[in-house]
């Protein structure tokens, strides 16, 4: 079972009351989290987005498609970065935990839909 | 069993030879380079078993040469049943006795061979991504596979990439000779920025878990100390080749134990190659003066400065910025500009270096990066405005699309939040919260 633990969020928000030793030690989690998946064969992929500052939305604006400058959610809704672990369902739930408990910021774990017929 | 580098450095000596032999004979550049391709999967697979062959060049040839003959029969058998001709019976020649034309051949084969591939890999009818791809593959008898790993994209990707760039060089015309003069300055200046390339690629991104990446600076150096070999003469190519050497040697010191980006000014100098360091400084100090001074050469010479001072504070920055002052008359652009901004707020104060940053705010081919907004940032902490210094490094964090860069410029930020003096990280593990 593949499942997509995602983060949610921009640079700045979140981290504006954070001390430096706090934004460190956020790095330093993922960092060695994203290794420990890797290592572990877990992870299929990962990645982190730029910024939603960055982000670009096409709406369909007077019957044509119009790219407009800023993200689609608010940025504390927009997606800042996703594992996708093949692992089941507790073992999501347990990675996306380790993050939680340090950012105190909420990551939603989705399953990903197969592309075979399920037995 | 037979070490798996030890095999690699023998492919990636051999293969631009195998190559050129098998071009001088039959001319197809396309076809041959696939040969050789082949050739050296096989070897791959074969001689980390098996050993070493005898004479690797001579086994590597036959490969070749039967992979080439198998694709020509392929062809040919394709071609006959929509066409219904008949076959030439002569293009049924033994792949053996290809290989022993060959291998006579490979004797009178020089470094001109070489460098005529070299010079057709980066034909200027081929887009960038197209020429490092195709030169790595060539020249650098690199994989498909191996050359995907370190520049991170799907192996289909770059085979497509590979094809399309044999295919444009075929509808270029170009050939397989050296350049004649005027055209051979130009196209060296394509050959040196294609190299540069590759080592920026594997440079600016080596840092985290990606270890990969440091094969393409080892490849970018070893092809630009054999082209350094093959023209002696141009001083441009040493200075290419003195610039990576001198810039490589600070490695290990860019980023710590986590992975984390290391500023200039604040890495531990002992960590930095010596040995790299002496090479790229004899190189230069024999090139400087012999031809006429270029810009490879003058950042090697401010590489060189930089990898000479004993600490950050003992920096000869007048001397850097002299430097670029001449850099700017012979080769001017924002990123050089952006460089001088550095150099010149280093003599003569931050508020002069923030004025020449000024300048480049109107320059639409930086206006609106990360790296002008970092560099301000820097010369603002330094300058003592810590309120516009954070805003400065949290907008460069939200525009770059790198990583490491982000997080080293989001930490720069968070720091000057609450006030306290900048220049000391070390203060940070004394503060309670």
């Amino acid at each position: 079972m593949k499942y997509m633990i995602m983060m949610f969020g921009g640079l700045g928000a979140a981290t504006q009351n954070r001390s430096p030793e706090w934004i460190a030690g956020m790095h330093q989690l993922l960092m060695k989290l994203d290794a420990e998946l890797k290592e572990s064969g877990e992870c299929v992929a990962s990645d982190a987005l730029a910024d939603p500052s960055q982000a670009k939305t096409v709406r369909f604006v007077d019957s044509a498609p119009v790219p407009t400058d800023g993200p689609f959610a608010e940025v504390k809704e927009s997606l800042a970065g996703y594992w996708v672990v093949e692992v089941d369902e507790e073992r999501a739930l347990q990675i996306a935990s380790r993050v939680v408990g340090y950012t105190e910021y909420p990551m939603e774990v989705r399953r990903i839909m197969e592309h075979s017929a399920q037995p | 069993m037979t070490g798996q580098q030890e095999v690699e450095d023998l492919l990636r000596e051999f293969a631009p030879q195998v190559l050129a032999a098998l071009i001088r004979r039959y001319g197809q550049f396309d076809a041959c380079e696939d040969a050789v391709q082949e050739a050296l999967l096989a070897a791959t697979r074969q001689w980390p078993g098996e050993g070493i062959p005898e004479r690797p060049r001579s086994w590597l040839l036959a490969v070749a040469s039967r992979a080439l003959v198998d694709a020509w029969r392929a062809d040919s058998a394709r071609r006959r049943r929509e066409t219904a001709a008949a076959l030439d019976p002569t293009d049924r020649a033994p792949a053996a006795g290809l290989a022993a034309h060959l291998i006579a051949d490979l004797a009178g084969g020089d470094g001109d061979d070489t460098l005529a591939l070299l010079f057709l890999c980066c034909h200027p009818a081929l887009s960038p991504p197209s020429q490092l791809a195709l030169t790595l593959r060539a020249v650098g008898g690199l994989t498909t596979a191996q050359i995907a790993a370190a520049f991170l994209v799907p192996e289909a990707t770059i085979a497509k990439r590979i094809v399309r760039a044999k295919q444009r060089i075929r509808d270029a015309g170009a050939r397989f000779e050296l350049p004649g003069q005027p055209q051979r300055t130009e196209r060296l200046g394509v050959v040196l920025h294609v190299l540069y390339l590759i080592f920026n690629e594997g440079y600016t991104t080596s840092s985290g878990p990606v270890l990969q990446r440091a094969d393409l600076i080892a490849e970018a150096i070893r092809l630009t100390r054999l082209l350094h070999r093959l023209l002696p003469g141009e001083a441009e190519a040493a200075g290419l080749l003195a610039l990576m050497l001198l810039t490589d040697a600070r490695r290990a010191a860019r980023t710590d134990a986590d992975g984390r980006i290391v500023s200039l000014a604040d890495q531990r100098r002992d960590l930095w190659d010596t040995a790299a360091i002496a090479e790229g400084q004899a190189i230069l100090t024999q090139t400087l003066g012999s031809g006429p001074v270029g810009p490879y050469q003058l950042q090697a010479a401010i590489a060189a400065l930089h990898d000479e001072a004993t600490s950050a504070a003992a920096t000869d920055w007048p001397q850097i910025l002299a430097l670029y002052d001449v850099l700017t008359a012979i080769a001017p652009g924002p990123v050089v500009t952006l460089s001088r901004a550095v150099a010149l707020a280093h003599v003569h104060g931050p508020r002069a270096g923030l004025a020449l940053l000024g300048t480049l705010d109107t320059d639409g081919r930086l206006a609106h990066t990360h790296r002008l907004e970092a560099v301000r940032a820097h010369l603002l902490e330094q300058a003592g405005d810590t309120t516009a210094a954070r805003d400065s490094y949290l907008r460069a964090a939200k525009m770059t699309a790198s990583l490491p860069e982000q997080r080293y410029l989001e930490l720069r930020a968070v720091r000057l939040h609450q006030p306290r003096p900048a220049q000391q990280p070390d203060q940070a593990s004394h503060r309670t919260p």
